[in-house]
């Protein structure tokens, strides 16, 4: 890869914090009218992190800290592994390792309410990480390679061969971004369930590390999401954000539901949705 | 001295290179003695604990070799030395970390006889048990004749046995017996192995086998059953989690990085015979159930070695499913993962003895904390337990080569075997990941109890084998060209290269130095952030019930005092751990018939 | 101005604790919520967790069996912090104030920002206080309203 498009990479990859905040800010404001109220400006995510990066930071050992920006780091650099286009496994353990950090994080505190959110962390992503592997394998399927280069080798978009493997991602979505039904284990401002959940002992600079790889987790979940129509990058960005459109209306509609359901609904309806389209593939033959 | 003599030898005989040597008539007739002395021995045992399944399978073994030798002199082979770089991989994996391991025994035994008050030590008993088992790992690299690998495989189930029940409680005594009758199960699948090979081909050396392979079926699906005894798959596990009485520099030298090593070695050594034939199937549906279903087994377990017996029993699976997919790029998978896996486990298992003598519990709920105790002990099991799942570590490079390789086999086979895959490193994330939680919880009060006194040869044995897991992760590419590839080479196809610090696949690449690049800077950077930034020590929330100056104890409304206490998480209430160990005997049952049939009809 | 505390002004979270009030004043506060007052306009949010909150939002008034949960929760919040008493019951004590569990208002056991009588207080009250807040945050002193609560 030349300089300019490793700089481009670089740059698209430390700003996905900053393209997560917008999102998180429309989120807000999107969520307000749909409630008929005016919702706050859409910087105010910009103005959290900040305030909370002014802030005293109490923390429950001197580990905390270290995790709590490991979150945003490894998050970053799941990131960077997309935009250099590389394998999409290895992206998929980098945000593991990411998640693996916050839970870390929040159990290093001896409190019921951040150890359950830290249990159920561990229950998300038990819950999705399995349905994206599947869909990752079916995607090879069809494109012969797990990078996301291979995707855009590939010519033709992914949304016509694998539909069914995307609306296996928009639970995985639902899930990645804490929204209800399945926001278990910590979820967005205004809800209050265990507190805070996994959040619940972060405050000051690292929670505002916590929010900026929560982020970026996002936008690079989006991102992946956006390569199911990689051709067109106008398309591309409004199957992301079609997809988060949807799990907006979703978490306004529904009522948080238990991890159980969590773990039976995202398993059930990824494998058997991702197994249909693959073997309507087979029958096709696309896949030999 | 021998540590340094056993490293330094291996290593030079990684110079070395492949060649095969002849010894004498007079070793041969010294293993035959030796064997009949060892089988009478084992019938003996028998006898003395009245175990009808030893006694049984010894006079199955003693009886057809009194005939072999005796009757049709089959025991006879060429060459019988042959050192192929397979067996350099062997012999390097034992002789670099059985050493380690040994000199971590040095203090834990001392520890063992101390928290036992023995009158008499029986140490020198366990070291020459010990040294036994690695010289018979040795020889067992070395064996192309059949027979000499049986003698070597039967010797390491002498010292399964006798370390075991060298604490000499009752179950040790009983679980010894049972590891002994399960090894013999093997020992019986190896006659009948030479049996049927001298009747077909007139040989029971290994390189005659693997190289005209017709009509040899059922002697490597007896082959595969002693090795699926020795490495534990189901139904054989049971010998494994019992084991785990044994002191904890056997289960790290036997049952982690060497002699479970024995079966892996057995499969790598058929498998390119037995490409593309339906016994590779069984083997690798075996492996991937084996993987899938201890591995939710291990989320259930609250003790810290029955959680490392079930991840090693899983992890082997995997090795298992890997050589039994038999590609090119899964025989890879397998090797990386062999490689890695002993590494790490050992780690593990050593770190976890440690804390077990310090802390004097096994149970992981009784470990919370520990980061502040001990911290040095704690930070080398929590990297093991990273290695063995989460990028950049090698252990990760090789899972990651075995989805790839099941994604690209046939889908028939590939893509059930890949949810159960996709299911048991799932569960590892989840047990593991908990683990680590637990032992960084922070301690019940403010200032560091560090009670942390590492005697010499603890600190040198894992920290040197911590270092060893570093740097074969950080130069993976060292390992896959001058261990890996030598392997593979001759009887597949080369579908890995190296760029770099790159390892490159034909549809893809893991960016080692990136990775690593990545995770030393963040860890770095949030470093440097927590101490400059730091933060004050704040009591966790607790509704506002906190009692003023402690740092975890709240009032309940009786205004009585309690202190804070989570549990771990087990998921009893999901996870019928009855209904599992069913399961797996009901699947080992089934394989192991399996193993016997296809070859049969 | 910097960018930190102009930010600080524009996002106030809020922790709420009810300290022994009879839920008027707490349901007011609910109201104020609510999408007719919405104060998430000015970036409030009810966060519920002092180690986040920059406010604490207390109805009702202090007695011996919650002054130790007051001030634990107050000692909880990470600096800079405000107190805002919400209803006379908080700031005085109310018609509570002779009680022989009843402490006072809750300047007994913390200090206190910003007073907001009433009772129940009404949300454009609230709303008013907590402009207040951030006036004091900022710096601004408001100088006629200190001396009509005085």
């Amino acid at each position: 890869m030349n300089l300019i498009s490793t700089l481009i990479a670089v740059t698209l990859a430390l700003a996905t914090p900053l393209i997560g905040g917008l999102l998180a800010g429309v989120d807000r404001k999107l969520t307000a009218r749909m409630q008929e109220r005016m919702g706050p400006p859409l910087v105010q995510p910009f103005y959290d992190v900040l305030k909370l990066w002014g802030k005293e930071s109490m923390i429950s050992n001197r580990l905390q800290p270290v995790l709590a920006f490991g979150y945003l780091g490894f998050a970053l650099i799941a990131a960077g592994l997309v935009t250099f286009q590389q394998d999409l496994l290895l992206i998929l353990f980098m945000t593991g390792i990411a998640d693996i950090c916050l839970t870390t994080a929040a159990m290093n505190a001896k409190s019921p309410y951040s150890y359950i959110g830290g249990r159920r962390e561990f229950l998300a992503m038990l819950s999705y990480e399995p349905v994206m592997l599947i869909v990752y394998i079916a995607i090879f399927m069809v494109t012969g390679s797990f990078t996301v280069a291979g995707i855009y080798a590939y010519g033709k978009p992914l949304a016509m061969v694998l539909p069914l493997a995307l609306i296996a991602l928009q639970f995985v979505l639902v899930i990645e971004m804490k929204k209800s039904p399945y926001d278990v284990s910590g979820s967005s401002h205004a809800h209050q369930e265990l507190v805070r959940g996994v959040f619940t002992e972060f405050s000051g600079y690292t929670m505002a590390l916590i929010e900026l790889g929560h982020w970026a987790k996002m936008a690079t979940t989006l991102m992946i999401l956006g390569l199911f129509w990689a051709p067109n990058p106008v398309i591309s960005a409004a199957i992301s954000l079609a997809m988060f459109f949807i799990t907006l209306v979703v978490d306004n509609i529904y009522p948080r539901l238990t991890w159980q359901s969590m773990l039976k609904t995202t398993w059930s309806v990824g494998f058997i949705l991702v197994l249909l389209n693959v073997v309507a593939l087979v029958i096709g033959g696309v896949i030999i | 001295m021998t540590a340094l003599v056993l490293i330094g030898s291996s290593i030079a005989l990684l110079g070395v290179g492949e060649f095969t040597y002849n010894p004498g008539h007079i070793y041969e007739t010294a293993v035959l003695v030796l064997d009949f002395a060892l089988l009478f021995y084992f019938l003996y045992v028998g006898v003395k604990s009245k175990s009808l399944p030893v006694i049984v399978l010894s006079l199955l073994q003693l009886v057809p070799v009194a005939y072999f030798e005796f009757v049709v002199n089959g025991t006879h082979v060429q060459n019988i030395i042959v050192v192929d770089s397979l067996s350099i991989l062997l012999t390097l994996i034992i002789n670099i970390i059985g050493p380690i391991i040994i000199i971590y025994a040095l203090s834990y035994m001392d520890e063992h006889e101390h928290h036992l008050n023995l009158k008499k030590s029986t140490q020198n008993r366990f070291f020459f048990f010990m040294i036994l088992l690695l010289s018979a790992m040795n020889g067992l690299a070395y064996s192309n004749s059949l027979y000499w690998l049986y003698f070597f495989w039967e010797i390491t189930t002498l010292c399964c046995y006798q370390l075991i029940r060298h604490d000499g409680t009752d179950e040790a005594k009983e679980n010894s017996v049972q590891a002994l009758w399960m090894g013999l199960v093997g020992g019986v699948g190896f006659i009948g192995a030479m049996f049927i090979a001298y009747n077909q081909v007139n040989s029971i050396a290994l390189t005659d086998l693997i190289a005209a392979p017709e009509a040899l079926g059922l002697v490597f699906a007896l082959m595969t059953l002693a090795a699926f005894t020795k490495a534990a798959q189901f139904p054989w596990h049971g010998w494994l989690l019992g084991a785990m009485v044994a002191p904890t520099p056997v289960s790290a030298l036997l049952h982690s990085s060497t002699m479970v090593n024995a079966g892996i070695y057995m499969l790598l050594r058929i498998a390119p015979a037995i490409q593309a034939t339906p016994l590779s199937s069984v083997i690798a549906l075996g492996g991937a159930l084996t993987f899938a279903v201890t591995a939710v087994l291990a989320i259930r377990q609250s003790v810290s070695k029955k959680i490392l017996a079930y991840s090693t029993i899983g992890n082997l699976g995997l090795i298992t499913l890997c050589i039994g997919i038999n590609t090119a790029l899964s025989y890879t998978a397998a090797v990386t993962l062999l490689i890695f896996h002993s590494v790490a486990k050992g780690l593990l298992f050593m770190s976890a003895g440690i804390i077990e003598n310090k802390i004097g519990s096994r149970n992981i709920e009784d470990w919370e904390g520990l980061l502040g105790r001990l911290p040095l002990t704690t930070t080398v099991m929590i990297v093991g337990m990273v290695s063995m799942f989460l990028p950049p570590f090698g252990m990760l490079l090789g899972k990651w080569v075995a989805v790839d390789a099941l994604a690209s086999s046939p889908l028939i086979i590939g893509l059930p075997l890949v949810l159960l895959v996709v299911l048991g490193s799932a569960a590892t994330t989840f047990y593991y990941a908990k683990w680590i939680g637990y032992m960084t919880v922070t301690p019940n009060s403010l200032e560091k109890k560090k009670n942390e006194e590492l005697e010499n040869p603890y600190r040198l044995s894992i920290v040197g084998l911590l270092a060893l897991n570093i740097v074969l992760s950080v130069g993976v590419t060292f390992v896959i060209n001058r261990l890996v590839i030598p392997v593979i080479s001759g009887a597949y196809p080369i579908v890995v290269s190296t760029t770099g610090l790159n390892i490159d696949l034909d549809f893809t690449s893991f960016p080692v130095f990136a990775l690593w690049g990545g995770t030393v800077a963040v860890l770095l950077i949030g470093s440097w952030m927590a101490s400059s930034k730091g933060g004050k020590l704040a009591s966790p929330y607790m509704s506002g019930a906190n009692v003023p100056g402690a740092f975890s104890k709240y009032r309940s409304t009786a205004g009585g005092e309690f202190d804070v206490s989570v549990s771990g998480v087990f998921l009893k209430s999901s996870i019928d751990e009855a209904a599992l160990e069913k399961l797996a005997m009901i699947i080992g049952v089934v394989i192991t018939v399996a193993l016997i049939l296809v070859e049969v009809i | 101005m910097t960018l930190i505390q102009k930010a600080q002004l524009k996002s106030l979270w809020v922790v709420h604790y009810d300290c022994g009030s009879c839920n008027g004043c707490d349901i007011e506060i609910l109201a104020a919520l609510t999408p007719k007052f919405d104060v998430e306009r000015f970036g409030i949010i009810n966060i519920g967790n002092p180690k986040q909150a920059d406010v604490l939002l207390v109805t009702g008034p202090a007695n011996h069996r919650n002054k130790e949960v007051l001030l634990n929760i107050y000692d909880q919040m990470p600096a800079p912090k405000l107190v805002i008493a919400i209803g006379t019951c908080a700031c005085s004590g109310g018609i509570f104030h002779n009680c022989a569990n009843v402490l006072g208002g809750i300047d007994k056991v913390i200090p206190v920002d910003v007073y907001i009588p009433g009772c129940a207080v009404r949300p454009e009250a609230i709303v008013d206080g907590v402009v207040l807040a951030l006036n004091k945050l900022a710096g601004i002193a408001p100088v006629e309203d200190e001396e009509e609560l005085q």
